[in-house]
């Protein structure tokens, strides 16, 4: 939009620029412009401010009451800080979904992000059918957070599960692992590295725009191909390495889907898959208390854009733009 | 909406070549925007159906399509006989039912009838929400003398009629009978004791070669019926009604099954703690045994080709109690209250409309209409859960409280800390401790 080249004043929204002698006519045609772009964004609008911002704002109001849902509005009483209070002091099932959302986040996403680099690295050539085998790899992502997919991933890695009976083949003794507290959080972080398609076809591209003439220069000087990787690839590929960081690690800390469905909605075995989100679907929709999840939302809310500022600070560190200056 | 714009005003001499079409086209655009929600709106309104005469109620319950189909049937008998009354109908399975129900009420919008249960009747009865329907009985709209006295007891919350018992069911203990007369094993016995009980499974372990028992410790209505059965309770008025020394000793009956085989291994135990039918260890072939609710049999037995058996818990079977499998309640803020209560009573006790809802939603609550139903009914498993709840209900307790708010957290809570103790994490003790603690919590907010 704003490339546009024309400097049409009767087209355009914002028009400071104009004489002033013509304030007063174009103003009323500016409304009628400025309404009907309302008029068209209205769809759009509507649907932000009905179904994201207001409910965003009503429940950050929520946050400092006692709301439990069965409760009329008028009768909400207003609590102060105490949701917040309770979630950092007396509520350890708080803490221990922080710390669940944590390990797997840190553990699934870098591991998810390094399968996507390996994988497009591997298929980042012109084989014959190569086309076929992206696709392929991008299959399971497109299934993203399908419950279908959650359900067979829990019959795969239960005890009789289709896993146990691969690993039977080699003498090995399975373990029930989406039952085993130890081991459900395991398999779920599985199912999420498993999904690496979506940043995988994200890589490629970025890998497609490393010109070849760094490679050439770097055979030249004699780089080998592990130099040719840390020297060339790594820093022409880390903006979208960045992008995808960013991406992945909000998406890993939202996960929500897989744990609901292998758990059935309890966070179990032991709540050793009690994610945050799902953590906060059960107090606010079992538990009724409302007020408190929403409190909950705003801190996880807080806490997922803390950690993007800290990428975004960090990364005119490590993140190299190639059109000459680092930004 | 705006003062005419004359075109030529326009600066630099530049004319919309289709004004009046272009505003005529926005006013068009703006009517529509503005109308939308408007024409929802009298939608909405047509919804209550005033403008002919005819009443419309809404009503909403989860269940299967079995339930659905008669529960249809049943209505349309209502409408039948008061042409001036019909039904929306909203059904929808278990899981997210909750949810959906507590929604529809933040939004001022729930259905006028609805079925609940007794993890909830007490949360939705302390705010409010349910309608008392003490005033109905009391005129003698709302006919209950047909109902056992502690059924219809066990839906008054703090004083007040707040759902009315759509059916009644008690704990049932199912075993595998197939599975027993293959390898010449006893059936077990209502009246066993607890040990008892464990040591058969035990047996049943080493000959079957399938373990005997689900261990039960992290399923409320099996501790409900063993705390009764030591004096205690789940709960006394708004406190818990056991203490860690209690659980502990719960616990460690337990521990002492696992111990010496007589159930499954945790991961096991786990799967069956899964409120779904489908899950119960017993049909899924991984236990000899299954704690459920003896209205469930029917449903049980669809999904094995094993004859199954079922008696009561084990300890003195007075413990138990006639317990309302679920309720229908009532709006309060519904506009056709009274309309509504008067379905419920058909429900209840309409001749026709029992025949027609037979036990699915546990036995009719209507003490004459029960004995017609079960003398009616051909399906087996369904006349097998009767015949064993009518014995039963010869040795009913009294009924315990309505589980409190906070209840559905100390469900969960109770999971948790039996299954840290039945993988190992935690010693009986410590998860006894845990409980109560978490429980206290729960219960105080």
């Amino acid at each position: 939009m704003a490339l546009t080249t024309a400097p049409d004043p009767t087209r355009r929204g914002t028009g400071s620029v104009r004489p002033p002698a013509t304030r007063r006519g174009t103003g009323r045609i500016r409304h009628a412009e400025g309404l009907a772009g309302y008029v068209f964004l209205s769809p759009w609008l509507i649907g932000l401010m009905g179904i994201t911002a207001i409910p965003m704002l009503l429940s950050l109001y929520l946050s400092f009451t006692n709301y439990d849902i069965l409760t009329p509005w008028s009768e909400v009483e207003w609590v102060g800080l105490a949701n917040y209070e309770r979630m950092f002091t007396s509520d350890p099932s708080w803490w221990h979904s922080v710390r669940v959302t944590l390990s797997f986040a840190l553990i699934a996403v870098p591991l998810k992000l390094a399968a996507a680099l390996g994988v497009a690295l591997l298929l980042n050539r012109a084989w014959r059918g190569v086309g076929l085998l992206r696709g392929l790899f991008y299959l399971p992502s497109l299934l993203g957070g399908s419950v279908a997919l959650a359900i067979v991933w829990v019959n795969m890695f239960n005890r009789e599960g289709a896993f146990n009976s691969f690993l039977a083949l080699f003498g090995i003794e399975g373990k029930p692992w989406v039952n085993d507290p130890d081991w459900a959080l395991e398999t779920l972080m599985v199912l999420a590295i498993w999904q690496f398609g979506a940043p995988m076809v994200i890589f490629l591209a970025g890998l497609k725009q490393v010109p070849t003439e760094l490679y050439e220069a770097a055979s030249v000087d004699g780089a080998g191909k592990f130099r040719k990787f840390v020297n060339v690839t790594l820093p022409m590929l880390s903006p979208v390495i960045f992008f995808n960081l960013v991406l992945e690690t909000i998406n890993g800390f939202q996960g929500f889907t897989a744990a609901f469905v292998l758990s059935n909605g309890t966070g179990g075995p032991v709540d050793s898959t009690l994610m945050y989100t799902l953590n906060l679907y059960i107090t606010g929709f079992t538990d009724l208390e409302m007020g408190y999840a929403s409190a909950m939302a705003w801190v996880f809310l807080i806490a997922i854009a803390l950690i993007t500022v800290v990428f975004f600070s960090t990364g005119r560190f490590w993140v190299h733009y190639s059109d000459g200056e680092d930004r | 909406m705006h003062p005419a714009t004359h075109p030529t005003s326009a600066p630099d001499g530049r004319t919309y070549r289709t004004p009046l079409l272009r505003r005529r086209l926005l006013r068009g655009l703006l009517a529509a925007v503005v109308a939308l929600p408007l024409v929802g709106a009298a939608a909405a309104c047509g919804d209550d159906g005033a403008s002919d005469g005819k009443t419309k109620i809404s009503i909403f319950w989860w269940g299967g399509d079995a339930r659905a189909q008669l529960t249809a049937q049943a209505l349309e008998l209502y409408t039948k006989k008061n042409p001036d009354v019909t039904f929306e109908t909203t059904w929808q399975a278990n899981q997210g039912y909750f949810d959906k129900l507590a929604t529809l009420t933040a939004g001022g919008n729930p259905p006028d009838i609805f079925q609940i249960d007794d993890n909830f009747l007490a949360e939705y009865a302390a705010r409010n929400v349910t309608l008392d329907l003490k005033k109905y009985q009391d005129a003698g709209d709302l006919d209950t003398t047909k109902f056992p006295p502690s059924l219809l007891q066990y839906g008054v919350v703090d004083g007040k009629l707040a759902g009315l018992a759509a059916g009644e069911n008690t704990q049932g203990l199912v075993y595998n009978k197939t599975l027993l007369t293959k390898n010449g094993l006893p059936e077990p016995t209502t009246g066993m004791s607890w040990e008892e009980h464990i040591a058969w499974a035990e047996q049943v372990s080493k000959k079957a070669g399938v373990p005997g028992t689900q261990d039960p410790s992290a399923d409320y209505k099996a501790f409900w019926v063993w705390l009764r059965q030591q004096g205690k309770d789940l709960y006394a008025g708004s406190d818990l009604g056991f203490t860690v020394e209690d659980v502990t000793k719960w616990f460690e009956l337990w521990k002492g099954a696992r111990d010496s085989g007589a159930t499954p291994t945790p991961d096991v135990i786990h799967e069956g703690n899964a409120t779904d039918i489908t899950k119960q260890l017993v049909v899924t072939g991984k236990s000899a045994t299954s704690w459920v609710w003896v209205n469930q049999m029917p449903e049980l037995k669809k999904n094995t080709s094993d004859e199954l058996g079922v008696i009561a818990y084990p300890g003195d079977p007075s413990a138990q109690w006639a317990r309302a499998s679920m309720y229908w309640s009532v709006f309060r803020g519904s506009k056709n209250a009274d309309l509504a209560v008067d379905v419920i009573n058909f429900l209840a006790n309409d001749p026709e409309a029992v025949k027609l809802l037979g036990t699915d939603r546990g036995l009719p609550s209507n003490m004459d209409l029960r004995r017609v139903v079960s003398d009616d009914t051909t399906d087996p498993a369904m006349k097998q859960s009767i015949e064993v709840e009518n014995k039963l209900a010869e040795t009913f307790g009294e009924s315990p409280q309505v589980p409190i708010k906070g209840h559905s957290k100390v469900r969960a809570e109770l999971t948790k800390a039996a299954e840290n103790a039945q993988y190992g994490r935690a010693t009986p003790a410590e998860a006894a401790a845990q409980f109560v603690e978490a429980c206290k919590a729960a219960i105080a907010s």
